[in-house]
């Protein structure tokens, strides 16, 4: 194979780590505030604006940096969201089976067969773009796949010794799946989220892109949509932020594709 | 020869004979042909007579006659109307119409379409006739095919300048008589008098217009085919115009304007009138029912945070001019040219919302407004956001497709705040009076969307169109500003100018207008 | 059971599940805030349309039976009115979908098949200087979001070097027909769908490439080379075997390629299903959005089902249970 076959997963790690420092310490590296109004409009790259600014003077440079908060906070907290939901799901689908397993997953594949910048779009028109809507609306879109991945670990892991053990002591039903099942249904999961983080990170920055995400947030989507406008007078406004959204989505496949390797082939 | 009269006569028919096919020679040949059009938003419906908005009436104006047309002074010159007479007393107009007109099916025009669309259509969906003429026309007959009588409760002064197509476009009483004017296909599907033919619409792409050949003025149109081309895009469109994808741009992104100046393959003209109307300011509107809207001393801070004069600059390029009162400074025997300046002027803007009562709480927010945002106008509410961040208003914009954003503003007044680019016209009674009268706050488009009531404003309104006397009519409407500047219903931004371009080639377009094709012309085969 | 049963079957377990969409939408109509009417007619109808639509949705009759209605209206493709522009939206949104299925058609097909070639060939010579320099640009490439592409490939291609068209699937100018119009419209489709195909082609390579070494290091591979086959059939061999889960992956994919599709066709003005979904939500056009989604929910299932059957057809391994 490799001569360094952990290499994908420590140069996404640094670049990941770089992206995350960027976030954190935005005010500090990017002092201008990211929306602010009044400067001279599509300059390009100086002294005093590092990346240049966009049409209404607002500097590159603060919104990347401030960007990148929205893009891990958004990406991140619509993961969580979505992991928390589908493990409760799937947890539920695989031990108590039967109808429970058959409308859980039911209506799982429903989120499955709508592509997701579809389930978006509906969301959006009837609750509005808001970050805070957003969230949940591209939790809504990810949580079918772990709660697949638990519920097949689930079906395995139930008729084990250690759980019907379990049962036979009289253990509560939550408490088994709290205590035994959870922790061994786990890894999988995990494995999985850097690649639903990049997911929800390329989602929102492409609602943001087709003006449907929070006008009031730094978003390098946003910005995107802006270098769209002006593409002839402002090539700066298309290459850092786009450079910036594949960097951190690289960051996270390499990741991805890295704990992939070290644990063995994985389930889907 | 045999005297100095013949020789000279003979001298005369010579002369002609040889220089009237050189006259005609010299004369630059007209060709047909297509015109592309690129406009920026899809029309959403193609009847002018129910709504005002500028991307419809970009193509519907083509489609439909109006009974005059206003040429380049915005001076009404004959349309449907061949001529007319206003009676001494101001309280009649009587317009004679042109002979031999047939819509595009076949079916004869006569006066009982004009009465239908008036009575029918317009007085009840055109905001601007609604709000204008409702309270002041009292009826409108059609005694012979040809003729057609508009009887007014008072003397009215401002009627001819909103006759024409933008404002009040005839329609066909055979299809739209007993039906759901606003459910009619043939909003989709339109059937008019005008130059042109409707052909096909591809909705979110482009609107196909052909040459009407039985068109009533003899010898136009000259061109074959007019194409509504939408791109949302203003830059790309750029590209378009200057790739030859389209002829004709009716607003250049005005960073483009010296480039394409300096170039010779363009005609750019600077226009204050559009399809939209013309003398047009861009408004932020209040809605004055909801609080903390309902007080004063928000409002006025709300005036004085806005910066302006970056707005001219980078929103609109350079191509306007800060607003110094309701009405245009174009219109100028109407303008109020003294009323007291509202500066960018945070400090003030924050003090007075202090005595307001409105202290600063978590995060130095004061309050929340909603702010309803058409998507080509998001730049004026970026930059309005960021202003009133400043005072403490933490503002929560909405943004809406150009059609559903004035339904949510208008129809459904769900809104603190929004912003609507009202068109003055050449005369307030057209444009500006639909803002502020009490009779108009309607669920139509571009009504008085701020639910502004003041009977003495009412009351000046009707005085000012019940003159004759520009003088006179110039007094009142400068007491109707002073009053509304005072209330302060809506803050007036900044008034708009645009470019227009096309290529050089093409001739005669109506650029002020919204039937831009009906006398253009190409000098060379297209 | 044989190949035709085992589609009936498929088929007939697809129908329930695009009825739930529709329950998805009808639930949305009731749970957004307002009045359900407002989500059905809109804002600018008369009052006698609005009585046409709570009679026709039952709008004031029990929840369970307003369920029904709903779901009889659907199944028989009614989806209402465009609330913007009053047309059925089946029949908009029939007229949107060749140009999406011309878009994603080929992007798929394109993607799928470079991606899976690239992946055959360059296993063979894994850690070579082409398979580090593949899988590099794979890695890139997986990692691009296609409207950023779209963005670049019109900057150069088209604003800079005008080779491509920058907007739209036909000139503006006139109707060429027949051959003109298809070279007309393949001009416009070059550079969206190279922009839709990218990331789907990297992360199939990468996918390909992965199986295929896989492939590769099976015992019957050695024996196949024992035997003294010649090394293109022992190829072709491992790249059947590998190209099996790929497919599945491939099919899988679709869903993306309608989200990319929906961000392609804005940055090229592409007249699709995707530009229509996005003008919908803009507007607010609720029937049309609501419709969008269950059409294009019935053309996953059909992919899926369509790469099931391919999948059986090609591995003689597997019963159609």
């Amino acid at each position: 194979m490799h001569k360094h076959p952990t290499l994908g997963l420590e140069v996404g790690l640094v670049l990941l780590g770089i992206v995350v420092a960027l976030a954190v310490f935005a005010g500090v590296v990017a002092p201008l505030d990211p929306l602010r109004t009044g400067a001279v409009p599509l300059q390009p790259p100086s002294p005093h604006h590092l990346l240049g600014t966009d049409e209404l003077g607002r500097d590159l440079w603060s919104n990347i940096a401030y960007g990148a908060r929205v893009s891990l906070l958004v990406g991140v907290l619509s993961t969580l969201l979505s992991t928390v939901t589908g493990l409760a799901a799937g947890v539920a689908a695989g031990y108590y089976g039967r109808g429970v397993d058959e409308g859980l997953m039911r209506i799982a594949e429903v989120f499955q067969i709508i592509p997701g910048m579809l389930i978006a779009l509906l969301l959006v028109a009837f609750f509005g773009g808001r970050l805070w809507t957003l969230i949940p609306v591209i939790a809504l879109t990810g949580w079918p796949l772990p709660a697949r991945v638990v519920r097949s670990e689930i079906l395995s892991l139930r008729e084990r010794e250690f759980v019907l053990g379990a049962r036979a002591l009289g253990g509560r039903d939550v408490h088994i799946m709290w205590r035994h099942l959870l922790p061994n249904a786990f890894p999988p999961v995990l494995i999985g989220l850097p690649m639903q983080v990049g997911r929800a990170i390329l989602l929102e920055a492409g609602l943001s892109f087709l003006g449907l995400g929070d006008p009031g947030a730094a978003s390098w989507g946003k910005l995107l949509q802006s270098a769209q406008e002006y593409m002839r007078e402002a090539w700066w406004l298309a290459l850092f932020p786009g450079a910036a959204l594949t960097a951190t989505v690289l960051a996270l496949y390499l990741v991805a594709e890295g704990l992939h390797a070290r644990t063995g082939p994985v389930l889907q | 020869m045999r005297s100095v009269t013949s020789r000279a006569v003979l001298g005369i028919v010579a002369v002609v004979l040889t220089g009237a096919p050189l006259a005609v020679a010299l004369q630059p040949a007209r060709f047909g042909g297509a015109l592309v059009v690129a406009t920026s938003s899809d029309p959403g419906t193609l009847n002018g007579g129910i709504t005002t908005a500028s991307p419809a009436h970009t193509v519907a104006d083509s489609i439909y006659n109006g009974l005059v047309q206003l040429d380049a002074q915005l001076k009404p010159t004959p349309d449907l109307a061949e001529r007319w007479t206003i009676a001494p007393d101001g309280r009649a107009y009587t317009f004679t119409l042109a002979r031999d007109v047939r819509w595009h099916d076949g079916q004869p025009f006569t006066a009982s379409d004009v009465k239908f669309t008036y009575e029918q259509v317009l007085l009840k969906y055109h905001a601007r006739t609604r709000g204008g003429l409702e309270s002041v026309l009292e009826s409108v007959d059609a005694p012979t095919p040809t003729t057609v009588i508009f009887r007014f409760k008072r003397p009215f002064g401002a009627f001819l300048q909103r006759a024409d197509v933008t404002e009040a476009p005839i329609l066909p009483k055979h299809l739209y008589e007993g039906t759901d004017i606003l459910q009619n296909p043939h909003n989709a599907t339109p059937v008019g008098t005008g130059p042109f033919k409707f052909k096909e619409w591809t909705r979110g792409s482009q609107v196909v217009l052909v040459k009407n050949e039985t068109y009533f003025k003899k010898g136009l149109p000259v061109l074959d085919q007019v194409i509504f081309r939408v791109l949302p895009q203003a830059s790309l469109s750029m590209v378009a115009l200057e790739r030859g994808e389209v002829d004709y741009l009716d607003t250049l992104p005005p960073a483009d304007v010296p480039r394409m100046r300096a170039s010779k393959a363009f005609t750019i003209l600077p226009t204050l009138a559009g399809p939209g109307g013309s003398f047009c300011i861009n408004t932020g509107v209040f809605n004055l029912t909801h609080p903390p809207l309902d007080n004063l001393k928000v409002r006025q801070a709300i005036y004085y945070a806005i910066n302006r004069e970056f707005m001219v600059l980078a929103v609109l390029g350079g191509l306007g001019r800060v607003a110094t009162a309701p009405v245009s400074a174009g219109v100028r025997w109407a303008h109020n040219a003294s009323l007291p300046p509202y500066p960018h002027d945070v400090a003030r803007a924050n003090a007075l919302l202090d005595e307001a009562g409105f202290g600063r709480g978590a995060g130095g927010v004061r309050f929340r407004l909603t702010y309803i945002a058409a998507t080509p106008q998001i730049h004026s509410a970026e930059v309005i956001r960021d202003n009133l961040r400043d005072v403490g208003i933490d503002v929560n914009v909405v943004p809406l497709e150009f059609t559903a954003a004035q339904e949510r503003t208008f129809v459904r007044k769900d809104f603190d705040l929004a912003f609507v680019s009202y068109c003055n016209g050449p005369d307030p009674d057209i444009g500006v009076k639909r803002m502020y009268v009490s009779s108009n706050i309607q669920p139509v488009l571009f009504s008085n969307g701020a639910s502004y009531r003041n009977p003495r404003v009412d009351e000046l309104f009707d005085l000012a169109a019940g003159s004759l006397d520009l003088a006179v009519r110039g007094k009142h409407y400068r007491e109707i500003q002073e009053i509304v500047w005072r209330d302060l219903p809506y803050f007036w931004l900044v008034e708009t100018f645009r470019d227009v371009g096309f290529n050089h080639d093409l001739r005669d377009p109506q650029y002020w207008a919204g039937n831009i094709a009906e006398r253009a012309y190409w000098v060379k085969p297209r | 059971m044989s190949l035709l049963t085992y589609s009936v079957r498929r088929v007939v377990v697809a129908v329930p599940m695009l009825l739930s969409v529709a329950v998805l939408t009808f639930v949305l109509v009731h749970i957004a805030p307002g009045d359900p009417a407002y989500y059905l007619a809109g804002d600018g109808g008369t009052p006698a349309y609005y009585a046409l639509i709570r009679q026709k949705f039952g709008l004031d009759r029990p929840l369970p039976e307003q369920l029904a209605r709903y779901l009889w209206t659907v199944a028989h493709g009614d989806f209402g009115r465009s609330l913007q522009q009053g047309q059925p939206v089946l029949s908009l949104i029939i007229t949107r979908v060749p140009a999406t299925l011309l878009l994603v058609g080929s992007a798929f097909v394109v993607s799928a098949v470079v991606g899976v070639a690239i992946g055959a060939l360059v296993a063979p010579r894994a850690n070579g200087f082409a398979d580090r320099a593949v899988l590099g640009t794979t890695a890139l490439g997986s990692a691009l979001p296609v409207f950023w592409t779209g963005l670049l490939l019109a900057l150069l291609f088209s604003l800079r070097l005008g080779w491509f068209p920058v907007q739209g699937m036909m000139s503006s100018r006139g109707s060429p027909a027949g051959w003109a119009r298809a070279v007309d419209v393949l001009h416009h489709l070059i550079l969206p769908m190279t922009a839709l195909a990218v990331q789907p082609l990297a992360a199939f390579s990468r996918l390909m490439r992965l199986k295929m070494l896989e492939a590769l290091a099976e015992p019957f591979i050695l024996t196949a080379r024992a035997k003294g086959l010649p090394n293109a059939r022992v190829m072709l061999q491992a790249a059947r075997n590998a190209v099996l889960p790929v497919v599945t992956v491939i099919g899988g994919h679709a869903g993306a390629l309608v989200t990319g599709a929906v961000l392609t066709e804005t940055v090229f003005a592409w007249p699709g299903l995707g530009r229509l979904a996005l003008d919908a939500t803009l507007t607010r056009d609720y029937p049309v959005v609501m419709g969008v989604v269950v059409i294009a929910s019935v053309g996953t299932v059909i992919i899926n089902l369509v790469t099931d059957l391919a999948y059986a057809a090609v591995d003689p391994r597997i019963t159609y249970a």
